[in-house]
């Protein structure tokens, strides 16, 4: 059997009294494209910080191909390989496209604490234009990022989760905001990324979840309901309890 | 926006250049003079620890009001070590060593206050800053046998420049001129570097930063380092034209000086600190013989208040808005 590229057992988090997500155990290949879906508050967002590193679970055990992480520091999940995006955005708002990406890349190198100033050529520079490119934001890589709209933002988001070359990229609610005309765009740039990369993807929207997706994971109050093939999701009692007659 | 401020640096700097010379051409001689060394170089070298404030509130989003007594610690140093000074409390140094190590001292000083902020941010940050300052100031005020008290070290007359007497107003001025330069200049290459836009980062969201594998206290603390090394330079600069220190220099009284010197440029951009710096001078030097010296704080509180109230960034913001409703297209 071949090692999972995230394998989650027991995951719970806790924040106080709230139980945000609670005992979730499941795997994801290492190529597969797993969709996340559930209410509002289902613990979604929660389960990606326990991934990621931000808030580490409170109980349970999280590998990444094999390694256990539960513990460890987010930029060193980052640099083992784990990238992701935020719900809400956290962009460098007073600093340029390129800047932005530049940051993202020199976070995971050993040179990080500098005080020389990256010549044209710099491998770093090099590579954060190569993925602005890829975020079709060339255009743009002086601009500063407070005057980018929201789908250039999304974008660029997704290319920063991409500087550490990461073979887990975690989305969350890429497409939530865009508008209709914005939305095809960063669904062809989703569909570029390289097959070998796993991907999990947080979306309300079926319609966008269900396509992008091998296999899709239903939340509800912090608990996994469903865990089902995209054809199979939508014929869902569970499912169908929760998106259409208001959870119970 | 980047090679604007360039352009406008570049020229700022060529008038002020030329400048003594102009003075010559319009007054006559000892007050061309006076202008040169009292009104433009003290605005530059108090711009010098201006632009240490502005640095940290417009790169770091950090307000600290330690920055006049870090500059301070430069200027204690340097009376301290350096030979001549009266009353004598260490001496044996020249002043090429003395220098250096007074701007050594407001570095680690700067980096001390940066390790003790380094958790807080905004008005805490501000709060704890000023009570940094505040206690070196009582410090030094009540101790006789390091800081000679309240009194202070007279006679710090400042080197020979290659042959040239510092005390010559145009020497002054042109060496307080390329100190500013070399700093602004080093200021603007820094923000640039990885530590800068880092910084930048932690200014804007500092989780991230922290996320993207950047050790985020480092970072602070080395900024204020710099900021150390700033205000240093202006310390070592204004204890010379004062031909001394006294805690007076670096009391509250100084350090809101200079913040209020900062907010009426601009924390916008370090160019701010020396637009602030000239015009408090100005009204400083002015003020004073139109009214009397009480009045002073009335009149550059009321400028305060007119500029701030009128265009928050300061002098700075108010070129920018008076651009764009001249119509000028690409005004921030
Ligand atoms: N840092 C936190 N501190 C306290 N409570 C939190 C925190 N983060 C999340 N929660 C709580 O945990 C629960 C799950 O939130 P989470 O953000 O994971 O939901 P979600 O499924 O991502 O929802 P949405 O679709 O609205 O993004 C919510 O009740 C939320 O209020
Ligand atoms: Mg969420």
């Amino acid at each position: 059997m071949t090692i999972p590229a995230i394998h989650l057992a027991g995951v719970s988090r806790r924040f106080g009294a709230l139980h945000a997500v609670r005992d979730v155990s499941f795997d994801v290949a290492a190529g597969e494209r797993r969709a996340v879906l559930g209410p509002n508050g289902a613990g979604k967002t929660t389960l990606f910080n326990t991934i990621c590193g931000d808030f580490p679970p409170t109980a349970g055990r999280i590998e990444f191909f094999g390694a256990d992480i539960t513990a460890a520091k987010p930029h060193h999940r980052t640099r083992m390989g784990i990238g992701r995006t935020y719900q809400t955005s956290l962009l460098f708002n007073g600093l340029s496209v390129l800047d932005n990406l530049f940051i993202a890349v020199r976070g995971l190198r050993p040179n990080r604490f500098s005080f020389l100033r990256p010549g044209r050529d710099d491998s770093g520079m090099q590579k954060a234009r190569e993925l602005a490119e890829r975020m079709r934001l060339s255009h743009l890589l002086d601009s500063e990022v407070i005057n980018l709209s929201h789908g250039q933002r999304r974008q660029l988001e997704v290319g920063m989760a991409l500087a550490g070359d990461p073979r887990l990229l975690m989305l969350d609610e890429p497409a939530a905001g865009l508008s209709p005309g914005d939305r095809p765009e960063l669904l062809r740039l989703l569909r570029e990324l390289p097959r070998s990369l796993t991907l999990i993807l947080i979306e309300h929207d079926m319609d966008i979840a269900l396509p992008a997706a091998d296999i899709v994971t239903v939340m509800k109050d912090g608990e996994v309901v469903v865990e089902a093939t995209p054809d199979r999701i939508e014929s869902d009692p569970v499912v169908q309890a929760i998106y259409l007659g208001g959870g119970h | 926006m980047h090679s604007r401020v360039l352009l406008w640096s570049a020229l700022g700097l060529a008038l002020l250049l030329v400048m003594p010379w102009l003075l010559l051409q319009a007054l006559p001689q000892n007050q061309a003079q006076f202008w040169t060394a009292n009104i433009l170089g003290r605005g530059i070298v108090f711009g010098i620890i201006a632009m240490s404030l502005t640095f940290l509130a417009t790169y770091g989003g950090f307000i600290s009001l330690a920055q006049m007594m870090v500059a301070g610690v430069a200027g204690y140093t340097l009376a301290i070590f350096v030979d001549g000074a009266v009353p004598r409390i260490a001496g044996g140094l020249g002043y090429g060593l003395a220098i250096p190590l007074a701007i050594l001292a407001a570095t680690v000083m700067g980096l001390i206050v940066g390790a003790i902020a380094v958790r807080t941010r905004d008005i805490y940050l501000l709060m704890i800053t000023l009570a940094l300052a505040m206690g070196i100031f009582r410090f030094i005020e009540t101790n006789i046998a390091w800081f000679n008290g309240y009194e202070g070290i007279r006679n710090v007359v400042g080197p020979d420049v290659f042959g040239f007497d510092f005390r010559n107003a145009y020497v002054f001025y042109y060496i307080a001129l390329g100190t500013a330069g070399a700093l602004y200049f080093g200021v603007l290459y820094l923000v640039r570097t990885p530590f800068g836009l880092v910084l930048q980062g932690i200014r804007d969201n500092p989780r991230r930063v922290a996320a993207l594998g950047y050790a985020v206290g480092p970072h602070r603390i080395a900024a204020f380092g710099v900021a150390g090394f700033i205000a240093g330079c202006g310390g070592v600069l204004a204890t010379i034209y004062n031909i001394g220190i006294s805690p007076g220099s670096i009391g509250l009284g100084a350090t809101v000086n200079v913040l209020i010197m900062s907010v009426i440029g601009g924390l916008g951009h370090p160019i701010g600190a020396f637009v602030g710096s000239l015009v408090f001078t100005f009204f400083d030097t002015f003020s004073a013989s139109i009214y009397d010296r009480e009045r002073f704080n009335t009149l550059i509180g009321v400028v305060f208040l007119v500029i701030v109230l009128l265009s928050p960034d300061g002098l700075l913001g108010a070129g920018a808005r008076l651009r764009k409703m001249l119509g000028g297209r690409d005004a921030p």
